[in-house]
């Protein structure tokens, strides 16, 4: 049975600007607002837009990425024909290859695609927060008659040169791309999402595999030689939440404003459109008679003693009396002794802050740094980690980093 | 069988003592009361069985059962989407007019020929107005060890006042043990005696080839119960062993000890004697984390995901999806899923069931000794 569109999830990236988040798992595999993983909202997605098939493309660490997704079960993704399949770079009678590049990953998997013989084939990226409907984004392919459409988001003009730019026309034909240019002609940023018809993306894929000079990338490659043909490109104006969570600041950031649905526009409390995620299966969270909190979200197996302010907290975390939490986002099975002060900082899984142990600081002087403490590192009792410090591994008691 | 899995398949019983609770069943069982903020009873003994390496269970059920069906359904949360075994639940069977069993014995005559069919050497049964997170695989082996006919699990401690103060109680018989070394001596039906009894918790275990030949001869003889009726009359004749459990257990025998129950599990301690064992596992209702937003005061409360609480909340167990506006204050209450409770209202000690809504401004309350209860969909 042929499917209209299946999804291409691009999920190999390093991360390597999370650092110490990234150290033991792919960036899809982050986790984000209090019980999901970034990887939640392109499945989440793809499953509230009615798309049953995608092929995750995973190459960097992918050990919790595969055990997390499993068989797709908790996106509703098990299904007898189609569902999700992580897809790995895998040894061929021609040889074996990693994933080149975003186009080369795609291009090692045209047999996946084929098996489901697609009209349409979406391309994700899996590291951005996003809740988008794609069958609106196929709806507008399809009416402007498109061979490939990007969604575009627009951002600020002085901004824009951070991105990869769009120009269209007023029927949202794109004429030109520009990928960082120094004088933009347009604001339209890429958001790195395309859909393509698959005869089309086939043709070009074969083509760019071929071209020995190739970077063998969707953005250098596979779209200058779309608009080289002056093929049948179109814009789609995307205008709700959207953020590339590629950084430690903007990852912070970004579990900020969940905090602030009313606000910030990433509402995860939308019942139309829910967020999956693999359950943790703990019990409900407690908060003892001691405990202070505000603007806070805590999930399921938190007990919380201390004080927590303004902070996202994960599944199973232990705030212990006296402990002081503050913009902060603390990964789960996290324990926070007594009297510690975890301020303006993201805290990864399995970590133990000791006694009276300081992590973070809230901004002062223009000073903004987003500590953070990587996965099963031991802060011992005193210790105190500053601002800008990136920890990776167990810190001694009262020893200081900085 | 691999070691790992235990060679006994499960029964539960899932009406039992549903007239104890009448508010709370009045459209379900007992098996889907919510409890402790995530879970229906019925996920700690069927968790404890999973944990226990059974893998085939089988739910007796009477009647009111939708919610039960509804909660459960293939049984994939609890691991029990099988080829060879997995979750069974029996409805009553329809003949001209529908069957609704009495006590275990009409139960288990409804499916005996499936007990019959099956493989594994043992049954274990239980009800589910016992939140409990329990060990069955001790439990066999003691049971292996000890050589009994039947293996029966009690706990000791006074019986409850629900249960002491009732005359009407009809199929909800309670049992008390007298032991000697370990071997029931006397099955004591509906005692009042005070203090500490052998308290049975009608958690048992027997040879599934015994059972079949006891409970043939039972229906045939047109008896109801099997704990007066095969049991109590037979002590001289099987060997019934007590197991006795030392551990934490949660007994629903009234509205007021559904309450209490709730309340308990907001000291730690309690709270980790359930739940710090084998993990409970529940449906999933993919709920976003709980939101403390704004003027929200919190203090000495468990709740579970997707609550969004901008009021006061003291002592309270809040379940899935519990909404508490500005400006309301609520007090030792237990508030079930999607419970709403809009500016400025007022609650203390109230049992609100699921899709409850108290309107802006209301006042209610109830006393320590005598918790309000609303039921399912009113709006206060």
């Amino acid at each position: 049975m042929a499917k209209e569109m299946i999804a291409m999830l691009l999920a190999g990236g390093q991360g390597s600007r999370l650092y110490a988040l990234t150290q033991k798992l792919a960036k899809p595999a982050v986790p984000f607002g209090g019980k999901y993983r970034i990887i939640d909202f392109p499945l989440s997605n793809c499953v509230n837009s009615g798309i049953d098939t995608v092929g995750i493309l995973t190459q960097y660490q992918p050990l919790v990425l595969n055990e997390y997704i499993g068989n797709g079960q908790p996106w509703d993704l098990d299904r007898l024909h189609g569902g999700v399949h992580v897809l790995p770079p895998y040894q061929q009678a021609s040889g074996s290859d990693w994933y080149k590049g975003t186009a080369n990953a795609i291009y090692q998997n045209i047999s996946f695609i084929e098996r489901y013989n697609p009209q349409y084939v979406i391309i994700l990226s899996g590291d951005q927060i996003c809740k988008q409907d794609y069958s609106d984004f196929l709806r507008f392919h399809k009416e402007k008659g498109a061979e490939f459409s990007v969604a575009v988001m627009e951002v600020p003009w002085d901004e824009a040169s951070r991105f990869g730019l769009m120009v269209a026309d007023e029927n949202d034909k794109i004429t030109e791309f520009q990928e960082k240019p120094k004088n933009p002609k347009s604001n339209l940023a890429s958001m790195g999402i395309y859909i393509f018809n698959w005869d089309v993306l086939k043709k070009y894929l074969i083509e760019d595999e071929a071209d020995p000079n190739s970077e063998n990338d969707f953005g250098n490659n596979i779209i200058p030689n779309l608009l080289r043909d002056e093929r049948q490109m179109y814009a789609y104006h995307f205008s709700g939440y959207w953020k590339d969570v590629g950084t430690i600041s903007s990852l912070w950031e970004a579990n900020m404003e969940v905090l602030d649905p009313e606000h910030s526009g990433i509402n995860l409390f939308d019942e139309n459109w829910k967020i999956y995620s693999r359950n943790s299966g703990m019990t409900g969270h407690r908060i003892s008679s001691e405990a202070v909190v505000e603007n806070c979200m805590i999930t399921d197996g938190c007990r919380i003693s201390g004080t927590v302010k303004h902070s996202i907290l994960f599944a199973g975390v232990t705030v212990e009396p006296g402990a002081q939490v503050e913009d902060a986002v603390i990964m789960g099975g996290t324990t926070i002794k007594a009297g510690a002060c975890v301020k303006h900082c993201i805290v990864a899984e399995n970590v133990v802050i000791g006694e009276n142990a300081v992590v973070g600081a809230m901004p002062a002087d223009g000073e903004k740094g987003v500590a953070t403490v990587g996965s099963g590192v031991y802060v011992g009792d005193g210790a105190k980690i500053g601002p800008n410090a990136m920890v990776n591994s167990n810190v001694k008691g009262g020893e200081e980093q900085w | 069988m691999v070691n790992s899995n235990a060679d006994a398949l499960g029964i539960i019983f899932p009406n039992t003592y549903d007239s104890m609770i009448p508010e709370l069943v009045s459209e379900r069982l007992m098996a889907s009361i919510p409890f402790a903020g995530r879970y229906r009873m019925v996920d700690f003994i069927l968790s404890s069985m999973v944990n226990s390496g059974i893998g085939n269970i089988s739910l007796v059920v009477r009647k009111n059962y939708h919610s039960l069906m509804d909660h459960l359904g293939a049984g994939r949360e609890w691991d029990l989407t099988r080829k060879n075994g997995g979750l069974n639940i029996v409805p009553p069977f329809a003949q001209k007019n529908i069957k609704m069993y009495t006590g275990r014995v009409e139960a288990l005559a409804s499916i005996i020929e499936f007990l019959k069919s099956q493989r594994e050497k043992y049954v274990v049964m239980a009800d589910t107005n016992i939140a409990v997170n329990f060990n069955f695989k001790k439990f066999m082996d003691a049971h292996i060890a000890s050589g009994a006919d039947v293996t029966v699990a009690y706990s000791e401690e006074p019986l409850p006042e629900g249960a002491i103060k009732r005359n009407d109680l009809g199929s909800n018989m309670y049992y008390t043990f007298d032991i000697d070394n370990g071997r029931v001596t006397n099955l004591n039906i509906c005692s009042k005696e005070a203090g500490t009894q052998n308290f049975s918790m009608n958690i048992y275990i027997i040879d599934r080839e015994l059972l079949i030949e006891q409970i043939s001869t039972a229906y045939l003889h047109g008896y109801s119960y099997f704990e007066r009726d095969i049991l109590s009359t037979q002590l001289d004749k099987l060997n019934v062993q007590a197991y006795r459990y030392d551990g934490y257990l949660a007994r629903i025998c009234d509205l007021k000890s559904y309450f209490d129950e709730n309340m308990r599990l907001l000291n730690e301690e309690n709270l980790d004697g359930l739940f710090s064992g084998d993990p409970i596992y529940t449906k999933i209702r993919d709920d976003n984390p709980t939101r403390y937003i704004g003027e929200a005061k919190v203090k000495n409360v468990m709740a579970a995901d997707g609550c969004v609480i901008e009021g006061e909340a003291e002592n309270c167990v809040l379940f899935r999806g519990v909404r508490i506006a500005k400006g309301a204050k609520v007090k030792n209450c237990v508030l079930m899923q999607d419970t709403v409770v809009e500016q400025d209202a007022c609650l203390e000690y109230i049992i609100s069931d699921k899709n409850v809504t108290f309107t802006c401004g209301k006042e209610i309350k109830g006393s320590d000794s005598f918790p309000v209860y609303v039921a399912k969909h009113q709006t206060v």
